[in-house]
């Protein structure tokens, strides 16, 4: 690594700092100028992720010939390295998403629009802060920003009293996944002696049972963010009674900010240390895959049915941490890059699928089976950007998700886990018999109502077909996408 | 299966190089004319007029592309390439090289996958005349078979684990929703149980494609680079999860259960369609993939493929004999010809090998033939049950010699397609198992007696009063009718046309090796 200097704590710093600077701006001026229009601040808001995204695209270029050695700075506690710039540059992407998709929450943000926006942003900081982070303590920082961010956006709503309800169990659901992390961390450091988990994997070989224990409530402290069960129903409420545009961005900023967390943590930092452990993360893994697919069985309406499959999209990528390059020379095998590259598609269908829900919601259209029969005659464009995204969420072709099952499977397999990948595809199946029941609701049963004239806005219209349709090219041209992944991958040493 | 080192993917005959995307073609131009559907207005008859026309074109084209790839293979074999992977056709690019277990855009196909190309072509292109009489959910129909053909063709020319695994799992959407926009009775339970039978033969595959790729040290997807032999016990337990997965697809007993549901709930051409292409395909899968990879544990095991085809061959035999319901019992008759096939495989040599290429070609057209001839049949009389119909051959005489046309070549009648699969298949396996060889034969016959016997309960006897205003076949249906007869006779009249690519293609399935 580079040593510190002006320039590294500039690049490592500048996508964080300039969405800290505009979250403030965007709140201040929601608070001093309170009849500036919605679409004001949510200009603001896009050009800040636009220009930290910016910003993200530079550094992955300017590292490319860095053979994944970055800049560093802080003595090492952040770094900005080609994993860093892509895991920045698809946590401005999810954000940009929930920013131009906001407009379909329509009244249910009203004035609270400015907040949303100042909410989503500083999320996305602290999810950059996480992506740059190599120390225990900014690590603690980040997480802690963007669950505080999210917890907001949740009780933002004022449409109910459910969504404050679901923000204060929301709250203390992340204050306990805040205390396993701050534990397990406590834990290591006692065994290591260290905070800079980059050294830690070098003092971390004898697998102690303490060892074992701080491993152990990090992963599941982690594994809160991506909805990971045993700690997901906080996903699930979110998912039940928020709006489509702030549960997509909630669900979506987590899973995208959980997924590096595990990455940046559990191999480039921990990586050979973990070895003795890994069982652990297949077991977790594995039982995350299964347990959502299986209530997904008899789940009664649309919204649960796609927070299990965001809570199963986030067992999976905890199932490819199995085969994280763990104990091989620090090099990271093909479950980092497969991670990354599902985490990509997963975001993607996840946001489709609940920009769907906020099409749903601003059509007056409920959300249980019987309410969603024959809605392809009813409203077209809402049934295929639901099926579609359902689909995206069961891994069915031509859909990138599939590519990204066969990924994951693959590496688990290589990593000499064929019984998780078994797993995988257990889940993969059950989760998708009732995925297709519900879209055969949607295309093929025939119910005599009127057809729906959407009252959504076109841009969050544009912005969710988009989603979906970046789920099917992603597929047939992986190629890029997978390189990018594979870039990212090779910078975690 | 190392031939990697002969793909070409350039064709050089006028000096000038052309990129090939015969194979390209093939898989992708019906799905380009679904895309194209799938935007167009289906609100008033002149709409759906035009989504029929595209949906028939598509098909065409795909066709056109079949017969351009078979016959290109067909001038091949004088020079030994014919019917073997790795010719002129093959195409191959990277795809996702940027992972430790690389994958590439390989399509390529051998004379196996040639014969099903011609039989799946065909059948396709019937099915969407035939779907010029449906009123109802017109753009999911023909978007659902173009999507289905589209899989069903890249199934055959897959040479990548990922791009097969893409092509085997695309039809399960299209089939789940077509079976419930179109079927009766249990349809919801059919498409169930058929949805969850598909992913569970996807999933098995998909962890065999993971272990023999990383087993065999390639760290590639490319079925091209995969060697023969895994260490350990790797190529017994691939060949174990492979062979599983198809037989689910196949619909042998005892897995038969699902696809006969699926195929006696559906209505019109989709249970043509499902019965003549789906089966095929897992048997395409079996002998191509787990006997053409590991055919050394496929010798090993023939007495379990012998042992199933008896089986398979006596219970669906006597379930024939009982069934009442005339889908089921094509369905009954096709699962009978499916135990023909694994006896082939327990034969293992060249002639019974190629006896199947055959047979699937024969097979998928008999029975396509006999499921559009059912549906028509209910249409006119409202009835689907044997025992309530009768003495319709006064009515509709080219219906019945249709019947009789597609039933004679089911039972392997000489001059019909069905026979020299039959036939071939018998020879090659008998020297190897005599008792399974006489009693599938003797399974085989009672499929054909019971044939002809419903020919003879269905249309034969006197004229009954409810069935007077009974009409005969209309021109559309002379017309795919016609052509899939005419499919039927040409190879039963022909068969040399072929012999040649399919020895050679059988000779490479079983010894890989050999030039």
């Amino acid at each position: 690594m580079a040593d510190p200097n002006g320039a590294a704590v500039f690049v490592t710093m500048l996508p964080t700092g300039l969405l800290v600077v505009l979250a403030g701006v965007v709140a201040l001026l929601g608070w001093r100028r309170p009849g500036l229009p919605p679409s004001f601040h949510r200009w603001l808001g896009s050009i800040a992720l636009v220009g930290a995204g910016i910003a993200a695209v530079i550094t992955f270029n300017a590292l490319k010939h860095t053979s994944g050695l970055g800049l560093a700075a802080y003595s090492g506690g952040v770094v900005a390295d080609q994993f860093e710039a892509f895991a920045t540059l698809l946590l401005c992407a999810t954000g940009l998403v929930a920013t131009l998709s906001s407009g379909a929450a329509g009244g249910r943000l009203g004035s609270r629009t400015p907040a949303f926006q100042a909410l989503v942003l500083s999320a996305t900081a602290g999810g950059t802060v996480i992506a740059v982070q190599w120390e225990m303590a900014m690590l603690v920082v980040g997480v802690a920003l963007l669950v505080t961010s999210l917890v907001g956006l949740v009780a933002l709503e004022k449409a109910a009293e459910a969504p404050g309800e679901v923000a204060f169990r929301s709250l203390a659901s992340a204050g306990v996944a805040l205390a396993l992390l701050l534990y397990g961390l406590a834990v290591i450091y006692g065994a290591t002696g260290s905070t800079d988990l980059a050294a830690t994997r070098d003092q971390f070989v004898h697998a102690a049972p303490l060892e074992g224990l701080g491993l152990a409530l990090t992963l599941l402290g982690l594994a809160f963010l991506v909805g990971a069960p045993p700690l997901h129903r906080w996903l699930l409420q979110v998912a039940a009674v928020s709006s489509g545009a702030v549960g997509g961005a909630v669900v979506s900023l987590a899973i995208v900010a959980g997924g590096i967390a595990l990455v940046r943590v559990m191999v480039s930092g921990f990586s050979a240390s973990l070895r003795p452990w890994v069982v652990l993360a297949a077991v977790l893994g594995a039982a995350a895959s299964l347990y959502p697919a299986l209530l997904s069985l008899v789940a009664g309406s649309v919204r649960r049915l796609i927070g299990l499959g965001a809570c199963l999209q986030g067992g999976l990528l905890v199932t490819a941490l199995v085969a994280g390059g763990l104990g091989r020379d620090y090099e990271p095998a093909g479950g980092v890059t497969a991670l990354l590259f599902a985490l990509v598609v997963f975001v993607l269908s996840i946001q489709a699928s609940f920009l769907a829900v906020a099409r749903l919601d601003a059509d007056g259209i409920g959300s249980r089976l019987s309410d969603l029969r024959g809605l392809a005659r009813r409203s077209p464009t809402t049934a295929v950007l639901l099926g579609l995204g359902l689909a995206g969420l069961a891994g069915l072709p031509p859909l990138a998700g599939f590519i990204a099952r066969i990924l994951i499977v693959g590496s688990v397999v290589s990593a000499g886990y064929p019984w998780v990948a078994a797993a995988v595809v257990l889940a993969s199946v059950t989760y998708t018999v009732p995925v297709l029941r519900w879209i055969a609701t949607l295309f093929v049963e025939d119910e005599e109502l009127p057809a729906v004239v959407s009252t959504t806005p076109r841009l969050a219209g544009v912005v969710a077909m988009a989603c979906a349709g970046f789920g099917i090219a992603a597929s047939l041209v992986a190629g890029p996408l997978l390189y990018a992944a594979s870039v990212a991958a090779a910078a975690l040493r | 299966m190392s031939f990697l080192a002969q793909t070409t993917t350039t064709t050089t005959t006028t000096g000038v190089s052309f990129p090939t995307v015969v194979y390209t073609a093939l898989v992708w131009i019906a799905l380009v004319f679904a895309l194209v559907v799938l935007f167009m207005p289906d609100a008033t008859p002149e709409h759906r007029r035009r989504i029929k026309s595209l949906g028939s074109s598509g098909a065409g084209a795909a066709l056109f592309f079949a017969v351009w790839a078979l016959e290109s293979q067909i001038a091949d074999v004088a020079v030994g390439t014919g019917g073997r992977p790795a010719g002129d056709l093959a195409e191959r690019h990277n795809w996702l090289s940027s992972f430790p277990l690389a994958s590439t855009y390989h399509l390529d196909a051998d004379a196996l996958a040639l014969a099903m190309i011609l039989m799946v072509a065909v059948v396709f292109f019937c099915a969407a005349l035939a779907a010029w009489r449906n009123e109802r959910h017109v753009k999911l129909l023909t978007v659902s078979l173009l999507t289905l053909e589209t899989a069903a063709m890249g199934i055959l020319v897959s040479y990548d684990w990922v791009l097969f695994l893409f092509f085997w799992t695309l039809p399960i959407a299209p089939v789940y929703l077509l079976v419930r926009a179109f079927g009766h009775g249990h349809r919801a339970r059919a498409a169930a149980r058929y949805a969850a039978g598909s992913l569970v033969s996807a999933g098995l595959l998909t962890i065999a494609a993971a272990l023999i790729a990383f087993q065999a040290g390639t760290h590639s997807f490319d079925m091209g680079v995969t060697p023969q032999t895994l260490p350990g016990s790797g190529d017994a337990v691939a060949f174990w999860l492979i062979t599983a997965a198809f037989l689910l697809a196949m619909a042998v007993v005892p897995l038969h259960g699902a696809l006969l549901d699926l195929e006696e709930d559906s209505t019109g051409v989709l249970s043509a369609v499902f019965a003549a292409i789906l089966p095929s395909l897992g048997a395409f899968g079996l002998v191509q993939i787990a006997v053409g990879f590991f055919p050394k544990v496929a010798v090993g095991y023939s007495l379990f493929f012998a042992a199933l085809a008896v089986v398979t061959v006596v219970w669906a035999g006597l379930a024939a004999l009982r069934a009442d319901d005339l889908r089921r019992l094509i369905g009954h008759v096709g699962t009978i010809l499916m135990g023909v096939v694994l006896l082939g495989v327990a034969g293992h040599t060249t002639i019974s090998v190629t006896g199947i290429m055959y047979l699937l070609i024969g097979r998928g057209l008999a029975v396509a033939v006999l499921m559009l001839l059912a549906s028509g049949i209910q249409e006119r009389t409202r009835r689907v049950r044997i025992s309530q119909l009768g003495g319709l051959a006064w009515q509709a005489p080219y219906l019945s010699a249709f019947w009789l046309l597609a039933s004679l070549s089911a039972a392997g009648v000489p001059l019909l397609a069905g026979f020299t699969g039959n036939f071939l298949v018998f020879t090659g396996s008998f020297p190897a198992h005599r008792w399974a060889t006489t009693v599938v034969l003797a399974g085989t016959l009672l499929g054909a007696g019971v044939l002809l016997w419903t020919a003879q309960r269905i249309f034969l006897g006197s004229s009954r009063d409810t069935f007077t205003r009974v009409r005969d076949l209309g021109p559309l249906e002379l017309t795919c009718l016609g052509i899939l007869a005419l499919v039927i006779v040409v190879v039963g009249v022909l068969p040399g046309h072929f012999v040649g690519l399919f020895q050679n293609g059988a000779e490479y399935i079983l010894f890989p090796g050999t030039s």
